[in-house]
């Protein structure tokens, strides 16, 4: 456990100096800017998640990652992911963990400009490997996670909208004990699509305010049809600050409601009641 | 180690970086845009109190808003007659404002632009000369739109734009209330 936190320390000394380019002025939805030609930009994510149906759940996700201006118009990054998650049954019984939880790669092409082409459009792919799902449990899983992100800037570029729409297939390898001693595994397929958006005003020199949500919704086996087993709708506060070297985001998502929702109208299975998102850049 | 370092650790990146600040970097003071766009002439400063019908009026001839309410107007004289005007000015760029300065001629043609200070790690480009050099002989009904007339510098889009269509105010701001001066 040492070594991640010196990790993660260690990345809050490299943000010690004053930062800018392909900022992110929301937690979920992201603008289609870019970097620009050998622009680099290092970002760390650490996402909160928790509250289920009952007992205790809380989990936290953290991204390190490494972005590059190819050319003006395509970028590449790449990131390691952290997971950890601390659950308490109702039963008084206690799970705990922190490790790696896989790897991924990220390429953004940018067709249109929000700075001179009236609006921003950006195409995004996103291949990952990781070995343990959102909920915790250890698994293998595969994702290819496309993107479309549209960005419209009014009043002199101070007032920005961007809205995404994702498309990702997973595919989770479930190991199953047939007999004692003897398993079997199989690749589950799952769809997970969703739509996200937000606006925020500059309210003073670097500073941004704003709002932001997401439906997102889930459909296993979805090759065999389109079925959602599970739908939430997320929005929640903004706050983005942008400087000369850096620059940090704090979103709060709230669940408002979600599908199946026995309890309180909240989907508590697939999705968490609540999520706090904070993002940081540093551009070299 | 306590369960609860990555509740710590946010608060510590943020901690981090708090300190951290954004100072401006001034890059010609405005005595020195003043000899670099009219070398040896005489600077009377006439500061212009925009009222808000004004700054109306010509953001949407423009097509781009201003920030100031007093326009930094100095006029510009050498041997005895007026030789132009000299701008201050300021557009906004990724995150803060970037000062400039524009030299008009008494006919409100463009004869140089200076950028007087940048605050920005990317998109200080627009400082380049080549690139403001574009500008000079622009005048009242010049399109001055980035694409058109003023080529962008692909990675400083913002802040090419903002420069283009401050300048563009300039001249409509010369053309309704300097002109006739």
């Amino acid at each position: 456990m040492k070594r991640f936190m010196m990790l993660g320390f260690g990345l809050a000394g490299i943000i010690v100096s004053p930062a800018q380019a392909d900022e992110q002025y929301f937690g979920y939805t992201y603008s289609a800017e870019l970097l620009g030609k050998g622009q680099t930009e290092a970002e760390f994510w650490a996402t909160d998640r928790r509250g289920k149906a009952d007992g205790h759940f809380d989990a936290q996700d953290y991204r390190i990652e490494l972005e590059h201006g190819v050319s003006n118009r395509f970028n590449v990054a790449g990131y390691a992911n952290f997971a950890g998650h601390h659950i308490r049954n109702s039963d008084g019984r206690v799970d705990r963990d922190f490790a790696l939880r896989g790897l991924s790669a990220e390429f953004k092409y940018q067709l249109l400009s929000p700075y001179k082409d009236g609006f921003g459009l950006t195409l995004y792919a996103e291949p990952a490997w990781s070995r343990i799902h959102g909920g915790g449990e250890r698994g293998t899983e595969l994702e290819l996670e496309f993107k479309a992100l549209v960005q419209k800037n009014f009043l002199d570029d101070r007032l920005i909208w961007a809205a995404n729409l994702t498309f990702e297939p997973e595919w989770e390898k479930e190991v199953e004990e047939v007999s004692p001693g003897v398993t079997e595994s199989e690749w589950e397929k799952e769809l997970k699509l969703e739509v996200s958006s937000g606006v925020t005003y500059r309210v003073a020199n670097g500073w941004y305010a704003g709002v932001e949500g997401r439906y997102a919704s889930v459909y296993p086996d979805w090759t065999h049809g389109l079925h959602r087993s599970a739908s939430a709708v997320f929005a929640g506060p903004v706050v983005h600050y942008g400087g000369k070297k850096w620059w940090a985001t704090l979103s709060y998502q709230p669940q408002l409601f979600g599908s199946p929702s026995p309890v309180g109208g909240r989907e508590l299975d697939e999705f968490e009641k609540r999520e706090l998102r904070l993002k940081i850049g540093y551009n070299f | 180690m306590s369960a609860n370092w990555f509740r710590t650790l946010p608060v510590a990146a943020i901690a981090a970086v708090a300190p951290a600040s954004a100072g401006a970097t001034v890059y010609l003071t405005i005595p020195a845009a003043q000899q670099a766009l009219f070398p040896g002439a005489q600077f009377a400063e006439h500061p212009l109190a925009l009222s808000d019908d004004q700054r109306k009026a010509i953001a949407r001839a423009a097509g781009a808003p201003g920030y100031d309410k007093v326009q930094r107007v100095w006029e510009v004289r050498s041997g005895g007659n007026r030789a132009g005007w000299f701008i201050v000015d300021r557009v906004i760029g990724k995150h803060d404002f970037i000062t400039y300065a524009v030299a008009l001629s008494t006919d409100g043609t463009v004869r140089g632009v200076e950028i007087l200070d940048y605050r920005e790690t990317y998109g200080g480009e627009v400082r380049n000369a080549n690139w403001r050099r574009q500008f000079v002989g622009k005048r009242p009904g010049s399109a001055l739109r980035l694409d058109q007339d003023i080529k962008n510098i692909s990675g400083a889009t913002l802040s090419s734009r903002h420069v283009t269509d401050g300048v563009r105010r300039l001249i409509v701001t010369w053309q309704m209330l300097l002109a006739h001066a």
